[in-house]
């Protein structure tokens, strides 16, 4: 599914991720935690192809293909999905609009013909009650005044509606409260299908006791330096980044 | 003095019919006021030189020559082609209350409606306008009867399709509670060069539906002109199309000369790599009463060069007015040039009036969110950036004309590079 190796990447001109390897399987979860300024969030950036992550070595590739080389709509084409830590604002256009063009584009990519407005409607009312979003929520700007709760859902809903290979979420938890996060998770959970594949993206422990990964990976100063099964996750919860020694000190730093 | 307008002056002296002493008039008057430099506060931004030194092309060919169809849009085509008229304005099937002559064949009546409006309508000061009063032999009136309502579209094009000079003119005379549509049309890319100018008297609670689409592209000049005189009670909406091209040049001057007149025009320029479009608008509140809206909206890509000058002028006597007008533009480069300037000459001192101008660039978080969704780079701007131009297209009155407007207007940004 997705192999990344060796992988070097520098936001104006500083060095984020310095040498990091990763296998995704099809259907596998991978949780990938770490501290702050680790490099989390530049690596969904980089693999979405975001312009300013400049990607300064190594490979990688999904469904054999080179990743690094596609266009970031290429990408999101080939059924990579990234839910965005701080989804974006776009008054002007509607979030009906936005998802219906994004959903007729990758529909295009897989040979099938795009939905009508009426077959799209159905579909986006049904992901819509999914994520227990208003179904007003279509009409609205894109992202346009709503909470921090509201946006990630939204994400969600996308996910559901793009059936994406490969789902990135980067700190999909964060500012939710636990009601809200349940929705998330099973958001998520419902997506897994033993082929879709997850990289879950957080800060914390506490999404994971929601979506259960089958492997978890710490991230500090741009490389994976530990991995592990679920009681990884815990085993940093309960003593925080402390193991990483001074690796992680020159990173908060 | 300028090479090119030397030989103006000179073809000039060859010109003859009944319009001799309006553009002996208007020769004096350009030979007093010389060539625009950059100086000239009307040609501040927009350098002439492209004219200044060219050779006068004349071309008395006849070469056919059509406009774009608009579907579902019932439409009297008159055409100029290379500033020749094509159209035998005798034998068109006109609807009752509307005739439309060329200015050879106008009997005594209509000699005296054209010569009372030729160059009165449009002021003195545009050295262009000028030069098509004097020699714009090639030109049409339609004269609209009083309280008659005229359904077809009527359409006056430019086409270029040689490199000659072209100079064409229209006179429309709407009459008191009169109804009609006149649409301007001008499209080529040749290295020619048109003036077309175009004067409008609108009667006594009369209503004009006026759209100018100047699409000319590449090497193709224009420099023309709408000007509106409104009576009391009379009523205009405009539509506004620029593309840009090497030089593309538009002055529109509304004239409220009778109170409660009212005056909406909506503009649109889109220009693609390196063109040049320039709008000049005046809207002089001569007397009390009138209401002026202008929405002017633009996208400028790179290397090209929008210039917009917004006038409105408020008369001593023009209590109570009402003025609004607000230009919005998009650059989508840094190599993308607005020079916007809205101007209100106020002084009267009951009196509504506001205006602005915004210059933004493309939300690059934005567009990389679409993309993100598998959205195509040229569909995300349009999504992004197109709403704002769409917004002005939607206002258009007639269905018809924006369908036909809106996917060519689309289409033409969507090819637009975003650097």
């Amino acid at each position: 599914m997705l192999k990344i190796s060796n992988l070097h990447a520098n936001v104006e001109d500083k060095a984020i991720i310095k040498g990091l390897n990763l296998a995704v399987n099809p259907g596998e979860v991978h949780a990938i935690m770490g501290p702050n300024g680790a490099g989390k969030s530049t690596l969904g950036y980089v693999l979405s192809g975001r312009d300013g992550y400049e990607v300064s070595g190594g490979e990688v590739t999904m469904n054999g293909k080179d990743l690094l080389d596609m266009d970031v709509e290429v990408r999101a084409r080939e059924g990579l999905f990234l839910a965005f830590q701080y989804p974006v604002e776009i008054p002007g256009v509607s979030n009906m609009e936005f998802m219906k063009e994004s959903v007729n584009a990758i529909r295009e990519e897989r040979g099938e013909s795009p939905l009508t407005a009426a077959e799209f409607l159905k579909k986006a009312k049904e992901a819509c009650k999914q994520v227990q979003l208003p179904l007003d929520f279509l009409k609205r700007g894109v992202n346009e005044g709503f909470s921090g709760g509201e946006k990630k859902r939204n994400e969600i809903m996308q996910m559901i509606l793009l059936e994406p290979s490969l789902c990135i979420l980067d700190e999909s938890d964060s500012g939710l409260d636990v009601d809200a996060l349940q929705v998330v998770a099973d958001g998520v959970n419902s997506q897994r299908d033993g082929k879709r594949s997850f990289i879950v993206v957080t800060h914390y422990q506490r999404l994971l006791d929601y979506i259960k990964p089958d492997f978890v990976h710490i991230l500090a100063d741009g490389k994976i330096v530990k991995s592990g099964d679920a009681s990884l996750a815990l085993e940093v919860e309960k003593s925080g980044y402390a193991f990483l020694g001074k690796q992680y000190e020159e990173a908060e730093a | 003095m300028s090479q090119w307008l030397e030989q103006v002056i000179d073809n000039a002296q060859n010109v003859s019919d009944f319009l001799s002493p309006a553009r002996d008039a208007a020769l004096s008057e350009l030979k007093l006021q010389g060539w625009p430099g950059r100086r000239t506060e009307s040609w501040r931004f927009t350098p002439l030189s492209s004219v200044e030194k060219r050779v006068v092309v004349e071309n008395k060919d006849v070469t056919t020559a059509s406009a774009p169809v608009i579907e579902n849009l019932e439409v009297i085509d008159i055409v100029f082609s290379n500033g020749q008229l094509i159209t035998d304005t005798a034998s068109l099937a006109l609807p009752k209350g509307v005739s439309i002559c060329q200015f050879k064949d106008a009997d005594a009546d209509q000699q005296a409606a054209i010569s009372s409006l030729y160059g009165k309508v449009k002021p003195q000061k545009h050295t262009f306008g000028l030069v098509n009063d004097a020699l714009a032999e090639n030109g049409v009136f339609i004269d609209v009867a009083a309280g008659a309502s005229i359904e077809p579209v009527m359409r006056i094009s430019n086409l270029s399709s040689q490199p000659c000079d072209a100079h064409t003119r229209l006179i429309v005379r709407l009459g008191d509670g009169a109804r009609a549509t006149v649409m301007e049309f001008g499209e080529g890319s040749c290295e020619s060069l048109t003036t077309a100018f175009a004067e409008y008297s609108i009667g006594y609670k009369a209503h004009l539906e006026h759209y100018r689409f100047a699409m000319f592209t590449g090497k193709a000049k224009q420099v023309g002109g709408s000007h509106f005189k409104l009576s009391e009670l009379a009523s205009l909406n405009s539509t506004l199309v620029g593309y840009g091209s090497e030089l593309s040049r538009l002055d529109v001057d509304i004239w409220h000369a009778g109170e409660f007149a009212n005056a909406k025009m909506n503009a649109i320029y889109l220009l693609a790599e390196n063109e040049l479009f320039d709008l000049h608008s005046c809207i002089e509140h001569a007397v009390p009463n009138g209401t002026t809206e202008e929405n002017a909206r633009g996208i400028i890509g790179d290397g090209a060069k929008a210039v917009f000058n917004g006038r409105i002028h408020i008369h001593r006597d023009a209590q109570k007015t009402l003025a609004e007008l607000n230009n919005r533009n998009l650059l989508l480069s840094r190599r993308g040039i607005i020079n916007t300037k809205p101007e209100l000459e106020i002084y009267a001192d009951d009196v509504k009036c506001a205006h602005g101008a915004t210059v933004a660039e493309i939300d690059d978080t934005a567009l990389y969110y679409l993309l993100t969704r598998g959205i195509s780079r040229s569909r995300a701007l349009v999504m992004l950036n197109f709403g704002f131009v769409q917004e002005l297209v939607a206002q258009i009155p007639k269905t018809a004309i924006a369908d036909w407007l809106l996917p060519k207007l689309s289409k033409r940004f969507a090819e637009m590079e975003v650097k």
